[in-house]
């Protein structure tokens, strides 16, 4: 079944899904939210496909579909994926029904619609990921603005206005200038190889000069620092997210914060590998003032929300000084990283938001003594908080661990501070969990509270079986990841010419291009062993 | 010049559109005169005519006429459609407006059909006396349209001012025109460009006949710094008037424009001109963006945004080439179905035309009633230019061109203009779907036609925005053609 058109098919099931919730009738609550669990459900045992479906060794995109969408300007309908986006997809596809299960009470107001904005949003996340044509992604990576929005908007918290515009406009500023960039490079193209194009793999090959490669990095970049957050461009973050409800939050914090790494890595490093080479400190060091000024932010909140928001900012520095620093160990930790941080805070605001069902207050202040009140509620969250910190075992230290280690070799003294912000980590979650979980039962409110409802049981359930699986066996998931990375480092090393040999043509007949890679891989992993 | 006049043997059918327009509009006054019993039925009269029309456009031959001042081509054929489209959409708006607001008459069609002819002309035409032929009748139309509320004053205050300022703005073009004639012997633009490219040095009174025509044209085009009119113009008009008016009137001036343009520059336009296209196309764009953050009159905020979306254009007219021409043909296209269809959910808001349509008006709109909702919010994304609309697909188009010729400085300048635009386009989402409404809730009325005509509105901007390759193509085409025509 769908032998050619799995990615599509992935893609648009959500959208569907969506158009066909807009019949519904609006009191039809529980079939409304039924069906778009089960649509979800079905996006994604279809990507579950693509996992198996994915040849683990191979670097170049698979999988990979081409229809011509606006041939006059070279712009295409191109999907694909590769060790770089396809845990993030699976990522999209396992944290929506989640969403959706977890908020199946407490969205009280026009269900019909969230659910549809749930959709439309998960439809531009997953088409962001698979999009190998510049034009396309970008069509998609603001599209998502507009469901996200609406939920911020609409379903969020008292000063979810502000919040909301502010969410829009940081965003759209950002990317509307990366779109300068975007047609720019479609004309260096036309200049170049004589005709327009906007496919990802036929950028890489482009020779930019340095001093342009400079302006359309700083139009890229720009646009990808506001979306993961690096200090100084995080402010609408917060805001956001304590804002948003829970549902948004999760989406939000897990999924659209990769966007900004991934961009990083697919289009930032490979584009302007000498403009990268020369800023990638600047980069790595506004990722380790995120690191630790998030953690001491996070610190003294006295909001739980607000602390998980900040402490959102801290872990995503490191994926982003994995990134620049840009060695195989690093680069593949972040994007495990960025995975891991889906999983765990994503879990995490779920968390939060049941508490803030039952009490309507998120404050530190306001509880004490959970864990005799809600011992199930306490155990899975005690788990979720040592995974954010990076305990072993756990999925958070394995990416930790490899990107600190791979970034020493190459940014010693950034990792040096950066590895302040696990000890940073350990202290601001770890006051969390004893302020909320143990000591007595100081407010009266506090003493009836129920524990876990059946969804919001379900719900977390997989996130803490996800944690579990890649903080011991973490294996399956670099294997995939690594041999993307290995190709990508070799595009984005300031190779001059040799840039082009390792890239991948949609010519080639894709056994012959996966043994071509391996055999580059090898080569490079003799290399370095030398 | 002949003065005797030439008659090409297809010439009957190459104005066939525009003569069916006329014809539609003499029998719809006479109707009203001696058949006032049919008025319930002169709307859909209306738009068989427009039907009619649209099939003659595309069957009309090719070539000039009339002794080479007359052009149909592949591009005057889509600027057809641009204002059927408009007409049509307006006309469909109109029905149950006028019939709410007791103004129905054989004349408002009639007027709204010749005004259509008169932008047609205005397409057309190849020498500067038909294009200025085309502007009096379509300004005529729009005088006695502006001020078809008889008994309201906003209205009248309307009709007067534009009447006052329009017939000043005409003087200057006609001075212009003058200017032009005196210098080089020609109003044709073939005499123009022959003229321009027969002479070893620009004349100083000729940057004082561009400067003339230029602020007669921004005029009409309601371009900063002549832009004053437009907000009160709109918002006296009847709303169906207005949203025809803040369209396709400003479309067949560009096309208009581009020929003049085009004749005095010889494919390269000289600097000193260039750098008024751009001041005018920058203030544009940033006053219109900017003011309209402070509009809480939904057609107030239409006009400043109608202000910097002309501004976008005129980026195309900076960079002259045949795809700055696509471009602007597909932005006109675009700009028709999403600003008709914001001035549509706006006109259906059941309301003492005298008392500003504010955004409270429209508070919590996307839940009471969801089509019209959703409606104003598509346009709302489309004229802010975000995908999947074709008001993203339209700048992109223009942006592209900008680029390709080398004037990115103009393309991040309308970026940073459309970031401001986002925040007032978005207002309008926020007060449909995130405000409750203040009592007394204003009722949208529910129209058939005026629903047909806002489905149309997103189906278009839909399409447009995920298809967009077809007319890109055609505009393309079309354009590359037009540039060729004029030696």
């Amino acid at each position: 079944m769908f032998s050619n058109t799995l990615l599509s098919a992935v893609l648009w099931l959500p959208l569907a899904g969506a158009i066909i919730l807009m019949a519904f009738p609006r009191r039809a609550e529980g079939a409304i939210k039924a069906t778009a669990l089960g649509i979800s459900l079905l996006t994604f045992v279809l990507s579950l496909l693509i996992v198996t479906r994915f040849q683990g060794a191979t670097a170049a995109f698979q999988l990979t579909e081409t229809r011509d969408w606006i041939p006059d300007w070279g712009i295409q309908y191109a999907l694909g994926v590769d060790g770089i986006s396809l845990w993030l997809v699976l990522l999209t596809t396992f944290l929506t029904p989640i969403v959706l299960l977890s908020s199946w009470y407490s969205i009280r107001k026009h269900p019909k619609e969230y659910v549809i904005a749930m959709l439309a949003l998960e439809f531009g996340m997953l088409g962001a990921f698979f999009a190998l044509d510049l034009i396309l992604f970008y069509v998609f990576f603001e599209l998502m603005l507009i469901p996200m929005y609406l939920i911020i908007g609409v379903w969020g918290g008292k000063n979810r206005i502000y919040a909301a515009i502010k969410f829009f406009i940081f965003t759209i500023a950002g990317s509307l200038l990366m779109l300068i960039a975007i047609l720019d490079l479609g004309w260096l193209h036309a200049k170049q190889m004589g005709s327009a194009s906007f496919a990802i793999t036929d950028l890489y090959g482009l020779t930019i000069e340095p001093r342009e490669q400079l302006l359309l990095f700083i139009a890229f970049t720009l646009a990808f620092a506001i979306k993961v957050p690096l200090v100084p461009l995080h402010t609408w973050l917060p805001d956001a997210h304590v804002e948003a409800p829970t549902g948004g939050s999760i989406i939000l914090a897990g999924v659209l914060l990769k966007l900004g790494t991934y961009g990083f890595v697919r289009f930032v490093l490979p584009f302007f590998p000498d403009a990268t080479a020369e800023w990638a400190w600047l980069l790595g060091l506004l990722a380790v003032i995120g690191i630790i000024y998030g953690a001491l932010i996070a610190w003294v909140q006295p909001d739980m929300k607000k602390l998980v928001a900040y402490s959102s900012v801290s872990h995503l520095g490191f994926c982003v000084l994995g990134i620049f620093a840009m060695t195989q160990a690093s680069v593949t930790g972040s994007i495990l990283q960025s995975i891991n941080h889906g999983i765990s805070t994503g879990a995490l605001f779920l968390l939060v938001g049941v508490i803030y069902d039952r009490r309507h207050t998120r404050l530190l202040a306001d509880f004490g003594g959970l864990a005799r009140v809600m011992p199930i509620f306490t155990v899975l969250f005690i788990i979720t908080a040592l995974s954010s910190v990076g305990l072993p075992g756990l999925n958070g230290f394995v990416g930790e661990f490899l990107i600190l280690a791979g970034s020493f070799r190459t940014m010693p003294r950034l990792t040096i501070a950066a590895t302040t912000g696990v000890i940073l980590a350990a202290i601001y979650l770890l006051w969390l969990v004893q302020k909320v979980f143990f000591g007595p039962v100081i407010h009266k409110e506090n003493e009836n509270l129920p524990d876990l409802r059946w969804n919001e049981l379900l719900a977390v359930s997989p996130l803490i079986v996800m944690m579990v699986w890649i903080g011991l066996y973490p294996a399956p998931f670099l294997s995939r990841i690594e041999p993307s990375v290995q190709q990508l480092l070799a595009i984005s090393s300031r190779g001059g010419n040799e840039r082009m040999v390792l890239g991948w043509t949609p010519d080639e007949d894709p056994a012959a291009a996966a043994a071509r890679a391996r055999a580059e891989a090898l080569r490079a992993v003799e290399g370095e062993s030398r | 010049m002949t003065l005797v006049p030439i008659l090409e043997p297809n010439w009957m059918r190459a104005i066939l559109p525009e003569m069916i327009l006329s014809v539609a509009g003499l029998i719809l006054i006479l109707l009203d005169a001696f058949a006032p019993r049919l008025r319930p039925f002169f709307s859909q009269l209306t738009v068989l005519a427009l039907v009619a029309t649209g099939f003659a456009s595309l069957r009309a031959p090719g070539g000039t006429f009339f002794g080479g001042t007359y052009e149909i081509s592949a591009l005057t054929l889509l600027f057809d459609l641009v204002f059927i489209l408009a007409t049509l959409l307006a006309t469909l708006l109109s029905r149950e407006y006028l019939a709410r607001e007791r103004l129905e008459g054989g004349e408002y069609f009639a007027l709204i059909l010749w005004g259509t002819v008169g932008m047609m002309m205005m397409a057309k035409g190849l020498d500067l006396l038909i294009v200025i032929l085309g502007l009096e009748l379509l300004s005529i139309c729009i005088f006695v349209l502006v001020g078809a509320h008889r008994r309201i004053a906003i209205s009248n205050e309307a009709s007067l001012k534009y009447f006052l300022m329009g017939a000043f703005a005409t003087g200057f073009i006609l001075y212009g025109t003058a200017l032009l004639y005196g210098m080089s012997g020609s109003t044709s633009f073939t005499g123009l460009s022959t003229w321009y490219r027969g002479v070893p040095e620009a004349p100083p009174l000729l940057t004082l006949a561009v400067v003339m025509m230029m602020g007669g044209f921004g005029f009409k085009l309601a371009l900063a710094p002549f832009h004053g009119w437009a907000p009160d113009v709109y918002q006296g008009s009847p709303t169906p008037v207005a949203a025809w008016l803040s369209t396709a009137p400003k479309a067949a001036t560009l096309v208009a424009l581009i020929r003049i343009w085009h004749a005095l520059s010889g494919g390269a336009a000289p600097p000193a001109w260039s750098g008024i296209i751009a001041v005018l196309s920058v203030l544009s764009m940033m006053v219109g963006n900017l003011v309209a953050i402070a509009q809480r009159d939904l057609k107030r905020m239409l006009a400043y945004s109608g202000i910097a979306h002309v501004g976008y254009m005129m980026i195309a007219i900076y960079v002259l080439r045949p795809e700055s021409v696509a471009a602007i043909t597909v932005y006109a296209m675009t700009y028709v179905l999403m600003n008709v269809g914001a001035f549509g959910v706006v006109s259906l808001l059941r309301k003492n035309q005298n008392d500003p349509q504010t955004l409270d008006d429209i508070a919590g709109l996307g839940f009471r009633h969801p089509f019209y909702g959703f409606v104003l919010a598509i346009c709302m994304l489309s004229l802010a230019g975000i995908p999947p609309t074709a008001g993203f697909m339209a700048k992109l188009l223009l942006f592209k061109v900008a680029i390709e010729a080398g004037a990115i400085w103009i393309a991040i300048v309308g970026i940073v203009a459309s970031i401001f635009s986002t925040y007032y386009y978005l207002r309008v989402v926020y007060y449909l779907y995130m405000k409750d409404a203040d009592e007394p809730v204003v009722e949208p009325d529910r129209g058939i036609f005026s629903m047909a005509a806002l489905g149309i509105a997103v189906i278009g901007i839909v399409t447009i925005g995920l298809l967009p390759a077809p007319l890109f193509r055609g505009a393309l085409a079309a354009a590359a053609v037009m540039l060729r025509t004029i030696p």
